[in-house]
């Protein structure tokens, strides 16, 4: 494992996102910091391999029943905790990299360290390669 | 055998085709039942036959008016309506299956049914596009009373799906509460054309008392509304072309009430399509998946893949079915459409492009054999042991 300084940690304030291309990746991977915690994500989405960590971050809804007559409850869940992949729509959960419409899929996450004031992510170099 | 409890059939994971039997199933019983048919046409000879079973203001409304339906011009017009061999060359006459003695002769007892559904005259569904919302129940209730009348409690293997018209739906809950005490009552038939999709508020009350007394909702094409186009490009202008736009009305619908939540709200409600194909089914269900993936968080009450709802809730007549070139083409079919969770054997009796049951497939494996042409029906209409032991004795 090798820890590559990304940039700073206050280049990305709460809500923001960095994608870096470290060495020998392709792809790169999309540093997102949520409420002053980093998370890193793959930027290749499991589903058609768009560039995930390009897309949009909101929260959802949620309705614990159908709407009907007189009677419609939808409440917005985690917001700025969803990441949604620009190409077909695919959400995921930034912390977890857990898919929300797939329990099978999953993005690749990374452990991210602040150091000071560098940002480091914890990478697999090989791993890294295999990106295509 | 044990009895089925029945909530421990609502749900049963992701497969879906969980039998939601009433109390009082068991599956021994049920192992009798060869052969269900789900859509059997009945009618009268004139519609003045309903007149005692009209309230007297609408008794003069028919006298004065007749049934005045609305109707675009070419609901099941050839042949009479009715398979040639059927007809006594001295009676011109347009419709047929007017008497019970005339189902068992010429389908319960020449084809072996043990049970069939009685689904009433397509052109009469036509009662679901009044104006008149009163009128349309009335004329629901006469003819339902008419069925009980001339057609229920002479012959045990002949079950009844009750007409209900959608135009006011508190009335059509009325009619289903009005009815449902009855042992045959087994089914709830709604026009599967209808002002408003299936999955809209307005209808949720009927969705309510069916999936109160365990009975399924049995679709069947036809309805319209006055003044609307039966398809969503306008008027077709021949017969053939209109019966192409039956799965459009299928899906549209079979979309609606899975979208806007019907069955995540009423999880024991079956609703069964009938005379409208079958392999629209497919598409559906595997467009519906991938956009439930990317947009299905703008309906967050819906669990589960749309195809999950399609499978455990939808059910599918086999009637007209697909006759495409390579037998092997019949197989692929079944096996994408999960016809052994949602095909029902219907044989649209007696229409010019009806199936019997032995040669509507080619040969099948026994397991799916029964479930298309027994198990399947009987999962999800109401029907009795004690019904059973009538009918199969």
């Amino acid at each position: 494992m090798s820890g590559i300084v990304v940039g700073r940690a206050d280049e990305i304030p709460a809500g923001g996102r960095k994608i870096v291309v470290p060495f020998r990746g392709r792809a790169g991977i999309g540093i997102f910091n949520i409420g002053g915690r980093f998370y890193a994500l793959r930027n290749i989405c499991p589903h058609k391999r768009g560039p995930l960590c390009t897309g949009e971050v909101a929260g959802r809804g949620v309705a614990q029943t159908p709407p009907s007559v007189g009677a419609s409850h939808i409440d917005y869940e985690r917001d700025g905790q969803i990441l949604r992949c620009p190409w077909h729509a695919w959400q995921f959960d930034i912390a977890s990299g857990q898919c929300l419409v797939d329990p099978t899929v999953r993005v690749k996450t990374y452990p991210v360290l602040v150091d000071g004031d560098d940002l480091i992510v914890v990478v697999d170099i090989s791993d890294l390669s295999r990106e295509r | 055998m044990a009895v089925i409890d029945k909530l421990e059939q609502i749900h049963i994971g992701k497969h879906g085709a969980a039998p939601i039997a009433a109390p009082g199933w068991t599956a021994k019983s049920r192992d009798r039942v060869k052969l269900v048919d789900c859509d059997v046409h009945h009618n009268f000879r004139e519609a003045s036959e309903l007149l005692p079973y009209l309230p007297r203001f609408y008794q003069e409304h028919l006298l004065d008016q007749g049934l005045h339906l609305p109707g675009a011009g070419y609901a099941n017009t050839p042949f009479r309506r009715t398979r040639p061999d059927l007809k006594d060359p001295q009676l011109q006459e347009r419709d047929f299956n007017f008497s019970l003695e005339f189902t068992q002769k010429e389908l319960l007892d020449r084809w072996g049914i043990d049970f069939a559904l009685l689904t009433g005259p397509p052109v009469f569904y036509a009662y679901a596009g009044l104006p008149d919302p009163d009128w349309a129940a009335a004329l629901c209730t006469a003819f339902n009373d008419w069925t009980i009348d001339k057609w229920l409690g002479r012959d045990a293997r002949i079950i009844n799906a009750i007409l209900v018209a959608p135009n006011d739906p508190a009335l059509a809950v009325r009619e289903i509460h009005r009815l449902v005490h009855r042992e045959d009552t087994v089914a709830v038939m709604m026009p599967m054309q209808t002002p408003l999709p299936f999955g809209n508020r307005a209808y949720h009350p009927i969705w309510e008392a069916c999936a109160e007394h365990d009975l399924p909702v049995v679709s069947h094409i036809g309805g319209a509304s006055p003044g609307s186009t039966p398809t969503p490009v306008g008027f077709p202008s021949y017969y053939m072309e209109a019966r192409m736009t039956r799965p459009s009305v299928a899906s549209a619908q079979a979309a609606s009430l899975i979208v806007e939540g019907v069955f995540e709200r009423f999880p024991n409600l079956k609703f069964a399509m009938t005379e409208v194909q079958q392999m629209w089914a497919v598409p559906l269900m595997w467009h519906m998946d991938v956009d439930w993936k990317a947009i299905g968080d703008q309906t967050p009450w819906l669990k589960r893949l749309p195809s999950e709802y399609f499978r455990e809730h939808i059910r599918i007549g086999s009637q007209p079915m697909h006759e495409p070139p390579q037998t092997e083409q019949v197989y692929q079919m079944l096996e994408m459409l999960h016809a052994d969770e949602t095909l029902i054997f219907c044989s649209d009796f007696p229409h010019f492009d009806w199936n019997d049951p032995v040669t509507v497939l080619p040969r099948l494996d026994e397991r799916t054999h029964r479930r298309i042409f027994a198990q399947n029906a009987l999962d999800m209409l109401r029907i009795s042991d004690a019904m059973i032991e009538r009918a199969c004795a």
